[in-house]
């Protein structure tokens, strides 16, 4: 029988020995000398509070999933890394330093609005981009070339970019904040509405940067994919940090465990006795179990096996997904 | 040059690239060309021929009104004869336009108002030669005139000068102004502002606007009025050739005028939340445009040399329009050209100040329209 006894004893344990290691927001938020801080930052737009005593931190190489409700913060932290909404308190740092306008002409942006000049030819707005970052003439025209040419938009660029399908623009739109080779990215709902296969490049332009040394930030609502992607996330609710960190950490350092079995035999409508245990969700043979972190699987696994056939039991902390919820709602 | 000076220069570029690809403003300027170069070609075209109408004491020789038509007739002209009682009466009727000459036999002579017309005063000359026996193309008759010789003409065409120049002056602004406008409307409602002012300080971002559409509204008003001047120092319209220099004054003065005027549409630009706002947010400005037009011609029509008309050409609202249109009626002396000068640029310099403040707290204001006192407090609290 394909069950995992003894391995999942071990995780139990080692899961409860992490309990002493929950990365709390406070702890989490030392600076990052060597890429983005945000410490302390608050912003107020008339009663409502968008940001409070927001802290975290992005080092360079490193990509993070900036997470959060609708209307939890997360584009007026954006704006406030490029200067787009002045602060009320706090700072907003680079490599140790208060961000200037110097420092942002090395910084890639993606509004969550999209936006391009729509008469313009693609290709020279690229370099038109790229030389307001700095770029002389011939190194704008050699990048524009380069990232048309790695987002497949070679053969639009001297079109109109009202004259591209929404796809190519947003492709458009990236090439514009990629286009100087940027120290820092931040990328607003980068992933909101593209097609699976634009996903995937899109994912795999941001590992590249990443690769390449420059500190990524994104947002999204797409968890599964950030869980793929990223190394870090920061979840933020009513513009303060509730949990940040390494991924696996975070899930781990959960207080609830996933718990997923396939059985055969078993009455209709059987659930496990045991308390602190709820179902997430019920298959024609598959139950998605939510635990309490101290339940002992085995006890579970135990009265599964006394009323059918167990195929599979799998025990592990939640998912993104499940974590953000756990903490949101 | 300096990180500012680069972006100025790159964003002006950009609007002059975009805007030469536009085939409304290459239309636009061929169409001007063809209106100032066909505008001398005008009175020819219109005025096929010329009926002088000549004044002579009575009893007018038998055969006068003959002669002097068979001698116009090579200039394409006819003539009638007036015949007047007494040479104070033709002076009356000289004086009153009634006829364009006044032919006084026993003197030998012929009177014009202010001008000789050179083409009638040679056709009398000779058909009273040949009335009289003589040949031509002795000069028989002197000339003279009523008044101080070249003031009509000259006033006229000063008046002229002075109310195109003021009108173009007028257009060029509030289109060149409308443009402007349209193009920060447009960079706000698309949200790509967003993206620029990332990397651009928003004054950065207005001035260099404002230098690029401003320069391709200057190479327009210069081909126009340059065209003009020309034309008029070459002596083809009817107007003294000096008074290109006050066309051509038409030229800084746009500069200037744009610099006031730009800043201040761009900034209602800014606080307009979509095209569709982009006129009603403009009013505030083409409304002080007009004003400053209409009561710098009143004053002028009224009395080119008042007070009120000293105080237009020096005030900043109305010295660009005012100035040249002076300068054309009356002369401007150097101090106040100077003092103009001096009060027009230290308002540019206050309005980019000011502008630029409410143009960024605009653009990065999404939503409804901001009013301008909402913008202000913005700009005051960051």
């Amino acid at each position: 029988m394909p069950t995992e006894t003894s391995r999942i004893q071990e995780l139990a344990e080692r899961d409860s020995a992490r309990q002493e290691d929950h990365i709390s927001p406070t702890e989490a938020q030392s600076d990052n000398g060597d890429g983005l801080t945000l410490r302390g930052v608050s912003k107020r737009f008339g009663s409502v509070r968008a940001l409070a005593d927001l802290s975290f931190s992005v080092g360079r190489g490193r990509m993070l999933g900036f997470l959060g409700p609708n209307g939890a913060g997360k584009t007026t932290a954006m704006r406030a890394v490029f200067g787009l909404v002045e602060v009320d308190s706090g700072e907003v740092l680079w490599r140790g330093k208060p961000v200037r306008l110097e420092e942002r002409l090395r910084f890639g942006y993606m509004p969550e609005e999209r936006g391009l000049y729509p008469r313009m030819r693609v290709r020279e707005q690229l370099e038109y981009f790229g030389r307001l970052h700095g770029l002389d003439a011939h190194a704008a025209r050699a990048a524009a070339r380069r990232w048309l040419e790695r987002l497949g938009l070679a053969e639009r660029g001297e079109a109109k970019l009202e004259e591209l399908s929404h796809g190519n623009q947003q492709r458009a739109q990236l090439a514009a904040a990629l286009v100087h080779a940027p120290e820092l990215l931040v990328l607003d709902e980068p992933f909101a509405g593209l097609d699976p296969i634009a996903v995937r490049v899109l994912a795999e332009v941001l590992r590249g940067e990443a690769a390449r040394g420059a500190a990524v930030v994104f947002s999204s609502h797409q968890l599964e994919l950030v869980e793929d992607i990223c190394e870090e996330v920061v979840i933020i609710d009513h513009g303060r940090v509730v949990a940040t960190g390494d991924v696996d950490e975070l899930r781990r350092s959960s207080r609830r465990r996933r718990l997923t079995l396939e059985l055969e035999g078993a009455p209709t409508g059987w659930l496990p006795t045991v308390a602190g245990v709820e179902l997430c969700e019920r298959g024609t043979r598959n139950l998605l179990l939510l635990a309490d972190h101290d339940v002992d699987p085995e006890e579970i696994l135990t009265e599964a096996q006394r009323v059918g056939r167990v195929v599979t039991f799998a025990y592990g902390p939640p998912s993104l997904a499940e974590l953000f919820l756990e903490l949101i709602t | 040059m300096t990180s500012s000076g680069r972006v100025i220069s790159l964003v002006a570029w950009r609007e002059i690239r975009e805007r030469l690809r536009s085939p409304a403003f290459l239309w636009s300027t061929v169409i001007m060309l063809v209106i100032v170069g066909g505008s001398s070609a005008l009175p020819q075209v219109l005025e096929t021929k010329t009926t002088y109408h000549v004044a002579v004491l009575a009893p007018a020789p038998r055969g006068l009104e003959n002669a002097l038509q068979r001698t116009t007739e090579p200039f394409g002209a006819n003539v009638r004869l007036q015949v007047v009682g007494s040479a104070a009466t033709g002076r009356e009727q000289l004086a009153a336009k009634e006829v364009d000459a006044l032919l006084l036999l026993r003197e030998d002579r012929i009177v014009f108002r202010a001008d000789v017309d050179p083409q009638l005063a040679a056709a009398a000359d000779t058909a009273v030669g040949a009335l009289r026996g003589h040949l031509p193309p002795a000069p028989e008759l002197t000339t003279t005139t009523l008044e101080r010789t070249g003031s009509e003409t000259s006033e006229d065409a000063e008046a002229l000068v002075a109310m195109l120049g003021a009108a173009l002056l007028l257009g060029s602004l509030a289109v060149y102004g409308q443009w402007v406008l349209a193009g920060v409307v447009e960079e706000k409602s698309n949200r790509v502002v967003e993206l620029i002012l990332s990397t651009v300080q928003p004054r950065d971002l207005l001035v260099g606007k404002v230098i690029g559409i401003g320069l391709l509204g200057l190479t327009q008003l210069a081909l126009i009025v340059g065209l003009a001047a020309s034309l008029l120092a070459a002596g083809v319209y009817d107007a003294p050739t000096s008074l290109g220099r006050s066309v051509a004054l038409v030229v800084p003065w746009f500069a200037l005028g744009y610099a006031l005027y730009a800043v201040a549409y761009a900034a209602a630009g800014a606080l307009a939340a979509q095209q569709q706002d982009a006129n009603s947010a403009g009013q505030p400005v083409t409304y002080t445009l007009l004003a400053a037009f209409f009561v710098g011609y009143a004053a002028l029509t009224a009395n080119a040399d008042s007070a009120i008309a000293h105080l237009l050409t020096v005030f900043p609202l109305t010295a660009p329009l005012v100035l040249p249109a002076r300068s054309a009626l009356v002369g401007v002396p150097l101090w106040e050209h100077a003092l103009a000068l001096v009060l027009v640029l230290g308002s540019i310099y206050l309005i980019v100040r000011l502008a630029s403040g409410v143009y960024a707290q605009g653009l990065l204001h999404a939503g409804s329209r901001l009013p301008i006192r909402a913008a202000w407090r913005l700009r005051q609290e960051s």
